[in-house]
């Protein structure tokens, strides 16, 4: 069962998003994520919601995948909302109990704030959906290259992520081992308190830990065998070419840039856009 | 030039000890003297039981242990010499027993191009040699799945692959079927044998299963960090009680053989498959 788990999203269709560069996906993410907090209106969120609708149509990926991400952040959106609603001081008063007041712009407000979250996440899915992790770590170590000079150690970074996207699967499959072997002798994981089930993880934990000390000391090895020495002089078989798709992407991104901007004057001077 | 050639060859660690008056250190050593000589081709294998230095030995040819006496040299590398390491190590490629712990990627073909992208080589070159490489493992199919989900077998196959795109002359393999079931030791045995007579690759197979070292063109026994015996498997198998005083199994027709011997029946000392007890078998039966 624990097997079942699936480690990062990606959702594997053959779509235009899809074969986008992963560092043009990654700058066009940080971009929708930086401007949503620039929108201030709600004609501004309509065309927020279009562009990404646009989007995801284009990537083949079932709304509902785009949506699941939002059920485990569902607290946090009702939360914001709550505060939002109650907490939002206004002239316009509808109800009011102790310190707890309804208010006209709490509602506006509290609307907004739950429109953002929920575009922030479906948003950042699509980038996890329709980009395979090694492609999302290789144009991570492209973008963090130029800091390297300042000290970010940017290929080590992609190689972490590579080896530990590589070992969960080994990991979960050895935690499925050690728990069968652990109820085969009597434990129990699933009864008690929450305090007994959080104790009677440490069994497992152990012969875990030190099991994957030993992996990481025969990999470093295997590693050092393949001629590993860092990042020096080292090539790569697939190199990232940017292609004419790519550069539309980017050009449509800044598109996008400068209509967010305009929204947001437009909003200021025409008051009716609330 | 030899491939490997090993000269007076020893390793010492130093051990903890827990005794009664707190830790004492104790000088092991894993490998005393150890002299032999590997020709270029040839397939070696080199027997001994858990602990016998065996795996030691191994490490030492792909520059991963420094030796503290003697000297092991590499197609005429010194191993002691810091500036041929990465040469070393690309010449005498080491595939390793547990598949899991030697695989980096999550991509098949990525991990095969592990090794050469770490010499540097152009990216054409490198995709060329990916290729070459599943190939010669018979793994092509699999080139874009995810090493997690193939099987021992598979995975040991990789490795050996991800050796090849390094293009060495010589493969070390430590016990690279212990954790294997049977099918899974055919696939990765008979790629080696492939290896050996197609590619003229210098195997050197490490291992405690007596069935694998009959392939070998030469076996040598360590036993406790020494070589105890050298020579042909045939002339090493025909001297069981030898064999098992060193912990070691003998093949079990070969043993078969030696105890219809010592009860006085006819049979060659060196029967090593059950085709050739089959063929003696028949051949005693005719001249009687």
């Amino acid at each position: 069962m624990i097997r079942d788990i699936t480690i990062g999203q990606f959702y594997p269709v053959d779509s235009l998003i899809h074969r986008l560069d992963a560092r043009v996906k990654l700058t066009i993410t940080f971009i929708f994520i930086i401007t949503l907090f620039m929108v201030n209106s709600f004609v501004g969120y309509f065309f927020v919601i279009a562009a990404l609708g646009a989007t995801i149509k284009t990537s083949k990926v079932p709304l509902k995948f785009m949506l699941k991400g939002i059920k485990s952040i569902m607290i946090i959106i009702l939360f914001t909302a709550f505060i939002n609603l109650f907490m939002t001081r206004g002239e316009q008063v509808i109800w009011q109990w102790g310190v707890l007041s309804l208010t006209l712009e709490g509602i506006i407000l509290a609307t907004k704030m739950c429109i953002r979250l929920v575009l922030l996440i479906v948003g950042s899915s699509i980038l996890t959906l329709t980009t395979t992790p090694i492609q999302l770590t290789d144009g991570i170590e492209y973008m963090l290259r130029p800091f390297k000079k300042v000290g970010v150690p940017a290929h080590e970074i992609a190689m972490m992520m590579t080896i530990a996207l590589r070992f969960i699967p080994t990991l979960l499959d050895e935690t499925d081992k050690i728990m069968k072997a652990q109820q085969a002798r009597g434990a129990d994981f699933d009864t008690g308190s929450l305090m007994q089930k959080a104790k009677s993880l440490i069994p497992i934990l152990v012969p875990l830990f030190i099991s994957a000390f030993r992996r990481a000391e025969e990999l470093a090895m295997a590693m050092e065998a393949r001629c590993y020495h860092g990042d020096e002089n080292r090539t790569r078989m697939n190199r990232m070419r940017m292609q004419k798709r790519d550069y539309h992407a980017l050009a449509m991104g800044v598109v996008y840039i400068l209509i967010i901007f305009g929204l947001r004057y437009a909003a200021r001077v025409l008051p009716f856009m609330i | 030039m030899k491939m490997v050639k090993a000269e007076g060859l020893t390793y010492e660690y130093i051990k903890m000890l827990e005794t009664d008056h707190g830790t004492e250190e104790e000088k092991v050593a894993a490998l005393k003297s150890v002299n032999l000589e590997i020709e270029k081709g040839e397939f070696v294998v080199v027997l001994g039981h858990n602990g016998s230095g065996k795996s030691t030995f191994a490490k030492h040819i792909n520059a991963l242990l420094e030796p503290t006496d003697g000297t092991l040299w590499v197609k005429g590398m010194d191993t002691k010499n810091g500036e041929l390491i990465w040469d070393i190590r690309q010449t005498a490629g080491m595939v390793f027993q547990n598949p899991d712990n030697q695989l980096v990627a999550t991509v098949v073909e990525e991990d095969i191009a592990f090794g050469p992208e770490n010499m540097g080589i152009e990216p054409e070159e490198i995709r060329r040699r990916v290729d070459d490489a599943l190939a010669t493992v018979r793994m092509q199919k699999y080139a874009t799945h995810t090493p997690s989900k193939l099987s021992g077998g598979q995975k040991q196959r990789i490795a050996i692959a991800g050796v090849l795109a390094m293009k060495p002359d010589c493969i070390v393999l430590d016990e690279p079927t212990a954790m294997l079931d049977p099918v899974g030791r055919k696939e990765v045995l008979e790629t080696i044998e492939r290896l050996n007579k197609e590619e003229g690759i210098t195997i050197i197979l490490i291992t405690h299963y007596m069935d694998e070292a009959v392939r070998g063109d030469r076996v040598y026994v360590i036993d406790d960090g020494e070589v105890v015996m050298e020579g042909k498997p045939k002339e090493i198998f025909s001297q069981v009680e030898r064999l098992q005083q060193y912990g070691l199994d003998v093949p079990q027709v070969t043993e078969v053989a030696h105890l219809l011997r010592k009860e006085g029946i006819d049979l060659p000392a060196d029967i090593l498959t059950v085709e050739e007890m089959v063929g003696a078998l028949c051949q005693l039966k005719l001249t009687n």
